[in-house]
């Protein structure tokens, strides 16, 4: 049996065809993407190597200066949320026997819907005629330019689009935190309130240190998943009013297929990247220190 | 101990007015869309939240026709269809070497493949879409099952190890007792003990590929060949004024997944967590 | 451990499930794939035939033919459809059609992939410098000779189009930058139609106190605030050219004046002008909740298109203070690799011929190209104001964002004046900014 288990023959057969996709769909284009990033490319030309030059007109792009604050605001906004509002609604629905799975199943709805979809309707509900305007109008209130007023640090569209996404993926967190307190056991619970704990207490010290490694998972597929943000931001705003609503994404996508400047979408590809690494070391760093055995 | 049960009494209540605010922020917006579908441009102004007049379904055969909403479900059905596929087997082989097959480098492996997961698509678009542009890949389905796939392999290899590594080592060794071959003791054996994996990778890479944006709007200019989501932010684009009839293309869109999430989700979640009390 | 994966795997696994709604929504696109194919049949001229021996060419536009209700683009349609019952056996055409946001980004994607559109449509100036420069646009003065130019006005249309002497493209049509109006607001107001600048701030401010939105404009659609604004430079006697090749600067206070009118100017602008995107800014026009719109007269097609009731309220005069209009024409260019040059000269030939330019002139508004004899009765009474606009102009110059060096100029430019209009920039950091962005990049 272990002669067959480790037959060289049968282990390459077995994953020759993910390593070779992954390769050259995956780590190939990387690299290139890397080598672009140092090179004048605009698509029509082949790229010509200038070194540093696109990393230096980062330092005076204003649009990047929006999207990567965008960008910031949205990872820190979408991981603190999600963790705060995913792990108090699966505190909440672990806690109730009637309606459960109901109140579960529709929380968890937009998520599998399309967020291009779900874009446009968030569009329609906040434009100044229609939706939430209209509705508040009816009270006499004048609702704000949800999408278009640009006072502010953080402008107040950035705060509709971490809402709509809290709205939409607020339910996968939920799931993973539900799906990881009902994996403690019973007798755990029991034992703390024979010793006189209180439901919040017994959260507080129970459950909180044993979901602690699925926080760990949930914030960091949060965090990836803000960085790539792209879909409902191009279908609320398209980065508008004047790049302000601009994350790394669509600036990403404007630079390199509007404008197409290949070389330059390259070097804000690389940043991205560089983020996306950094932010899951820290990530793992934090939360992955201790282990409870359940 | 009567005080006790009032207390957790009105504790239950407020959870409850909670929970229907939070089930009523979830499907008023869904419902308003769904209404305002069924309207003229005129109504939504005069009664944007009532009832419609009439239920005439002009708007959704506009939305049907104009927007190739048809043309585009079926794109998208088979491209995801087609990754579908070639994700499970490519990704559960793969899985089964790392997970099964004793190997010095299968740790490597598996960090190597799980590293995809931590990659932004964005960052290899360009590489991608040039190359593709060379050897006539870009505008066409193949284009975007090649890399929807690629992309569907981290999360399939990472969940299928799982579970492969935890199936019951004596399945494997009575086969080799009885003589079977790797390939056999991966099909007769291993694929049918993991089928919930199996399922639960699928049905995840679907829906992400299903929702995919970025690259078929990218990759794909042939109005032939869009995907779902594609001619819905083309035809909805924010440059039009036509709402009801916009509003009816977002309905198109999200309705099909909206029925099969109500009529199964339950069983679904069930049948999951049955299977994994057993496991 | 082991049992700690397991968990961790199937909280995964369970979170995924839920997925399940979508995945199993395969189960019903066979259902929604069966009823499209009617969708297909209904859209059987885009299909290719199957017959060998017809010349495929395709044809790139930037307006969705089956959803427009845009008269002008409705009339390039009938044009594909002419074109392919004409030709019916020997060519066929395809179009490739986009929304106007994503048409260049779409464009450069084929052309990159070396599969150009046989035929597209482009704007003259820096859009259309970018694909004759790498020899993606073919020279046409060799298909022009045999009488095909001699239909058109004059060779003087040709000019944005020419480049060393060769023409690239073939326009179709001509729209001059207006200023449309609402009679029956003007007069409820007791406004009278501007001449110059201070007329114009009066109109506008007596619109304002009879309770009208003023002007509607759209700043989402960058383009659009910057076509005002490149009309107020005119009016400060900005030289672009001198600008670009550097015996002048953005920094001659001229800009920063013409930022300071476009400030001065945006007080009577809708409240909502920082998002809405173009065909909303209009929208507002045609349905009557703002009294002035600054716009190419290709607007003219989508606003009768719209709403044919208000053609009769519907006033033009030219934008105050400036001597010269703006002015723009679609053009269509060729691809240097079509396989087939005959058809696509056939498929130009067809948009400059008298019935489509006659439909250009009655229908569509737009100021057509040949010699075509139109009925001016028939055609949309703006029409006539636009022309009247356009013969007493001292000239033409082109959109200030398509007569830059790059298009990426244009871009910084339109993102510069939005970034004033929103109060992002001063006028004075304006100016500053665009010769910081010129001496960088385009001298």
């Amino acid at each position: 049996m272990d002669k067959l288990l480790r037959s060289k023959k049968n282990i390459i057969l077995f994953i020759a065809p993910a390593f070779i996709l992954f390769t050259f769909v995956l780590f190939v284009p990387i690299c290139q993407s890397i080598y672009y990033s140092f090179c004048d490319y605009k698509g029509l030309t082949p790229p010509v190597f200038t070194g540093l030059k696109n990393y230096k007109a980062l330092l005076h792009d204003k649009t990047l200066r929006f999207a990567l604050k965008n960008s910031i605001f949205f990872l820190i906004f979408s991981c603190v949320s999600q963790l705060i509002v995913g792990l108090f609604l699966a505190a909440i629905l672990t806690n109730i026997k009637a309606g459960r799975n109901l109140f579960k199943n529709i929380i968890y709805l937009p998520c599998v819907l399309s967020s291009a979809a779900l874009g446009l309707m968030w569009m329609f509900i906040f434009s100044p005629k229609l939706g939430i305007n209209q509705f508040l109008a009816q009270y006499g209130i004048e609702g704000p330019l949800w999408l278009m007023d640009t006072s502010g640090f953080i402008i107040l569209p950035m705060w509709v689009i971490g809402f709509v996404c809290l709205w939409q993926y607020a339910g996968q967190s939920m799931m993973l935190y539900m799906a990881q307190i009902s994996g403690i056991s019973k007798s755990i619970y029991e034992a703390s309130y024979i010793d006189g704990c209180t439901k919040t207490k017994s959260f507080r010290y129970i459950t909180i240190p044993l979901i602690k490694p699925m926080v760990g998972t949930a914030v960091s597929l949060n965090a990836i998943g803000s960085l790539k943000f792209f879909d409902l931001i191009f279908n609320m705003t398209e980065g508008g009013p004047n790049h302000r609503t601009e994350v790394l994404a669509t600036h990403l996508y404007l630079q390199g297929f509007k404008h197409n400047k290949y070389g330059y979408a390259s070097t804000i590809g690389v940043i991205l990247l560089a983020l996306c690494l950094i932010t899951t070391g820290v990530i793992n760093k934090f939360f992955k220190t201790e282990n409870y055995e359940m | 101990m009567n005080k006790e049960t009032t207390k957790s009494r009105i504790v239950k209540a407020i959870i409850y007015i909670f929970l229907v605010f939070m089930a009523i922020l979830y499907l008023a917006p869904l419902l308003w869309v769904f209404l305002v579908s069924f309207k003229t441009n005129k109504e939504i102004f005069t009664n944007p939240f009532g009832m419609p007049e009439s239920f005439n379904l002009e708007n959704f055969t506009f939305a049907w026709t104009a927007g190739r909403l048809g043309t585009a479900t079926l794109n998208s059905f088979i491209v995801c269809t087609v990754t579908l596929i070639l994700s499970l087997i490519i990704g559960s082989m793969a899985a089964f070497a790392i997970g099964r097959l004793r190997w010095k480098f299968s740790g490597a492996a598996l960090t190597y493949f799980l590293i995809g997961m931590m990659i932004p698509v964005h960052c290899v678009m360009i590489p991608l879409f040039t190359r593709f542009a060379k050897i006539g890949l870009s505008n066409t389905l193949t284009g975007l099952v090649l890399p929807y796939l690629t992309f569907s392999l981290p999360l399939t290899i990472y969940i299928m190890t799982g579970f492969f590594r935890s199936m019951p080592n004596e399945l494997i060794e009575s086969a080799c007792i009885d003589g079977a071959t790797v390939g056999q003791i991966f099909i007769m054996i291993a694929l049918p003990v993991c089928k919930t994996g199996l399922f639960v990778t699928g049905l995840m890479s679907f829906v992400n590929n299903w929702n995919e944006l970025l690259l078929a709007m990218v990759f794909i200019s042939d109005d032939n060949k869009k995907t779902l989501p594609v001619a819905l932010s083309k035809f909805v684009g924010p440059y039009n004024t036509n709402y009801s009839q916009m509003f009816a293309a977002i309905i198109v869109a999200v309705i099909p997944t909206i029925i099969v999430y109500c009529a199964f989700s339950n069983q679904i979640v069930d049948g999951l967590t049955a299977g994994a009390v057993k496991g | 451990m082991k049992r700690k994966l397991l968990a961790t795997l199937l909280s995964v696994a369970m979170a995924t499930t839920l997925l399940a709604g979508c995945g199993s929504g395969s189960t019903e696109a066979p259902a929604a794939a069966d009823s499209s194919s009617e969708t297909t049949d209904t859209a059987s001229t885009e299909a290719p035939a199957a017959d060998g021996e017809v010349q495929e060419i395709t044809w790139m536009f930037w307006d969705d033919l089956n959803a427009t209700e845009d008269l002008i683009s409705k009339g390039y349609a009938d044009v594909i459809d002419r074109f392919n019952t004409e030709y019916a056996g020997q060519y066929h055409v395809t179009p490739i059609t986009t929304n106007l946001e994503e048409y260049y980004p779409k464009l450069n994607a084929l052309v990159a992939s070396g599969d150009v559109p046989d035929v597209f449509i482009v704007s003259p100036g820096p859009n259309l410098t970018d694909y004759v420069e790498p020899g993606v646009a073919a020279p046409l003065d060799s298909y022009l000779a045999d009488g095909w130019k001699d239909t058109f006005t004059s060779d003087a249309v040709f000019s944005q189009q020419t480049y060393d002497g060769q023409i690239y493209a073939v326009p179709l049509n001509i729209a001059a930058a207006c200023c449309f109006y609402n009679t029956e607001m003007f007069e409820a107001a007791g406004a009278k139609v501007p001449t110059n600048w201070s007329e114009m701030l009066d109109a506008c401010e007596k619109l304002q106190a009879a309770g009208y939105t003023p002007i509607t404009i759209s700043a989402g659609t960058a383009w659009c605030l910057s076509m005002v604004a490149g009309y107020l430079c005119e009016s400060k006697g900005v030289d672009l050219a001198a600008i670009a090749d550097g015996s002048d600067t953005w920094e001659n206070g001229k800009l920063e004046a013409a930022a300071t009118d476009l400030v001065e100017l945006s007080k009577y602008f809708q409240k909502t002008a920082a998002g809405d995107t173009n065909d909303v800014a209009t929208a507002n026009f045609y349905n009557e909740e703002a009294a002035i719109l600054i716009q190419g007269s290709w607007a003219i097609g989508q606003i009768n298109g719209e709403n044919p009731d208000f053609e009769s309220k519907c006033g033009v005069f030219q934008f105050p203070g400036v001597e010269r209009v703006i002015a723009k024409s679609d053009s269509l260019a060729m691809s240097s690799t079509s396989k087939c040059p005959e058809a696509c000269v056939a498929l130009m030939k067809m948009f400059t011929d008298d019935t489509a330019q006659k439909y250009t002139a009655e229908v569509g508004g737009k100021i057509p190209v040949t010699n075509v004899e139109y009925d001016a009765n028939v055609a949309p009474a703006q029409l006539a104001y636009v022309m009247d606009v356009f013969s007493n102009a001292k000239g033409t110059f082109g959109f200030y964002n398509e007569s830059m060096p790059s298009t990426e100029a244009g871009a910084h430019f339109d993102d510069d004046m939005v970034a004033v209009f929103l109060g992002d920039m001063t006028p004075a950091e304006a100016a500053t900014d665009m010769e910081e962005f010129y001496a960088a990049n385009c001298r």
